[in-house]
């Protein structure tokens, strides 16, 4: 539908005649495209500058640094774990929900909007409260699995096992949708059935049908979440944990220079995971362009 | 997005597979079936019961008992609303989300229209790859950024000095560390993710609305008054809601930035998760229970929103 829409507006977009407002909106892309570049080209220049010459020696103190690939080190380990708990438990629960069981779609829609009204700075506020202070009414909601989880063996409160679950609630919004959005294009009903009758079963279904056609969506959400994960700095902060955002905040407040040459490799990392999805997904056949937009959205 | 079309589409899908299934299965059988149907969505529930909905359970509870006692009270909520810090941290709050959520909408809205008249190609999709990395480029790094471009030793601070005589830190009494360096350095994430939740509304106008309001005799002003802003109006409040939320919960950045010495509402309770003496416990959850009432204001505003957008452009 949204598609034979967009065929249609092609021609009918180059014919338009030159309205009154057309120069001032270019004018204004231009003054938003201008203050998007200003900072970074800035920073670029500040942090390859020290006194009047240009040299790369702050980069050089940075990739010594031991504290630099540790912190680094730490966040990919916290990423990857994200992302892989995030797909497993969000992938095989969309489809079974849009096969089994759509009357929870609105739970799920709800559960995928509430990180939105819950900030990652509440959630850890939250969080440290449940599983560092015992409650009654929380362990009886919690059918007794806070006080197994806050206690020996486990002592979950500001652990990176907390960090990684937490990880996974503020990613929800972006990885629920684009699979969700996937699930629904294809015709995962059909699909389905027809694999059940020829007798495959149900993983068999979801890993060798279902998955290899959503695929683009998965490795939008699974991109997202790692480089939002890489970069998030409350929760890790709140929870005393020493990764690589951490090590950049502490730096920079030192070193400014350094803070602008840690800025530009940060600019680089989340430009390597957005171009990543847009080349992933967008450039396969049967991506839906427009919609998926809307899911290249990281929380602050 | 499609949050409303959506589950109206799955329904009309799902409904004759549904009644197959139905005729196939006695009715004692469906009784398991349905069991078995919840049980496979039981672990993802799970999850999100013990780190995303008791966590918020938690914060409600809390901010109604003495942190000391663990008697009922509303005193923290009293304590909160007499204190002109508190109440104006707030304002603060709002504040910057309101204007930088403006100013997003706007600048933003405008924008999108040109890269939407964009007729090269390449550059429009160069443009929309730029606006998802800056959208998603925020926190430390963002902070830092700016503290390069226009701190007090900052690149075009600097510059402006040495070229123009403009010293903007004595002359202009800017600065970074204030209320409108927050705005500026937050526009930053909030007009890129404008651009991209915009072009998608601006690009299922249909040419027809177009032909036919030319047809009938309309100007392109009358045009934009009469027919594309009201249909595109849901779309943009929702989209300004978003904007709204995504600031007024922002920590990182504002940390970042002036290391706490910026009095809103994110930072306070940042401080007193981190155990600073001068804060009640229980301040603290009445604070984030603020924020929490806040913020489901403008979600709801925002799922109202798109449910008219669907109705609208018949997704």
């Amino acid at each position: 539908m949204a598609q034979a829409v967009r065929e249609i507006n092609l021609p009918v977009r180059k014919d338009r005649p030159k309205g009154q407002g057309l120069g001032v909106d270019k004018i204004f892309l231009t003054l938003v495209l201008l203050f998007l570049i200003v900072p970074l080209g800035a920073t670029l220049i500040f942090g390859l500058s020290s006194g009047n010459s240009i040299n790369f020696n702050t980069f050089q103190s940075v990739f010594t640094d031991h504290d630099f690939s540790q912190t680094l080190l730490l966040s990919l380990g916290l990423a990857l774990a994200s992302t892989i708990l995030a797909i497993l438990l969000i992938t095989p629960t969309a489809y079974w929900v849009q096969l089994r069981l759509p009357r929870a779609r609105p739970l799920m829609d709800f559960l995928a909007l509430v990180p939105f009204a819950v900030p990652a700075i509440v959630m850890a506020f939250g969080l440290v409260e449940v599983y560092g202070t015992g409650n009654t009414l929380i362990n009886i909601l919690s059918f007794g699995l806070v006080p197994v989880l806050s206690n020996e063996p486990f002592n979950v409160v500001n652990t990176p096992q907390l960090l990684v679950c937490a990880y996974v609630i503020i990613s929800l919004p972006f990885v629920y949708r684009p699979i969700d959005n996937n699930l629904r294009a294809i015709n995962t009903k059909v699909l389905s059935e027809a694999a059940y009758s020829l007798g495959s079963g149900w993983w068999r279904t979801f890993l060798t049908i279902i998955l290899p056609n959503i695929l683009p969506g998965v490795i939008s959400a699974a991109l997202l979440t790692f480089s939002t994960v890489m970069g998030e700095f409350t929760l890790a902060s709140l929870f005393s944990i020493y990764t690589f955002p951490i090590y950049l905040n502490v730096t920079g407040q030192n070193d400014a220079h350094k803070a602008a040459s840690l800025t530009i490799l940060s600019f680089f990392l989340t430009m390597i995971f957005v171009l990543g999805i847009i080349l992933l997904v967008r450039i396969r056949p049967g991506s839906r362009g427009n919609e998926d937009r809307l899911d290249i959205v990281a929380a602050k | 997005m499609q949050l409303g079309a959506a589950t109206g589409k799955t329904e009309s899908v799902t409904t004759p597979g549904q009644s197959s299934v139905k005729i196939r299965r006695p009715a004692g059988i469906n009784w398991s079936y349905s069991i078995i149907s919840w049980l496979g969505f039981v672990p993802f529930l799970l999850f999100c019961l013990l780190f995303e909905i008791l966590p918020a359970v938690m914060i409600i509870q809390n901010s109604f008992l003495d942190s000391n006692t663990g008697a009922l009270t509303s005193s923290n909520y009293q304590i909160m609303l007499s204190h002109l810090s508190y109440v104006h941290a707030f304002q603060t709050s709002i504040s910057l989300s309101v204007v930088t959520a403006l100013i997003g909408a706007f600048f933003g809205f405008f924008a999108t229209y040109g890269l939407y008249n964009l007729r090269t190609g390449w550059l429009r999709n160069l443009v929309i790859s730029f606006s998802s990395i800056a959208a998603n480029f925020a926190g430390v790094p963002l902070a830092f950024a700016f503290v390069s471009t226009v701190g007090v030793t900052g690149f075009i601070t600097v510059l402006l000095l040495r070229w123009f005589h403009i010293d903007l830190y004595n002359g202009l009494n800017f600065s970074l560390y204030t209320f409108w360096g927050l705005v500026l350095v937050y526009t930053y994430f909030q007009l890129p993710l404008m651009i991209l939740i915009t072009l998608p509304a601006l690009s299922a106008l249909r040419p027809e609305w177009r032909e036919a309001a030319t047809n009938l005799g309309a100007s392109n002003f009358i045009y934009w008054r009469r027919v594309a802003l009201p249909i595109l109006l849901p779309s943009l409040i929702a989209a300004t809601m978003l904007l709204f939320a995504n600031s007024f919960g922002a920590y990182a950045t504002a940390y970042a930035l002036a290391q706490g010495s910026i009095n809103i509402v994110p930072i306070l309770i940042g401080f007193v998760v981190n155990g600073n003496v001068s804060l009640d416990p229980g301040l603290g959850n009445a604070l984030a229970m603020g924020m929490i009432v806040v913020l489901l204001i403008a979600v709801s505003l925002y799922t109202v929103m798109l449910r008219r957008v669907s109705k609208w452009q018949g997704r």
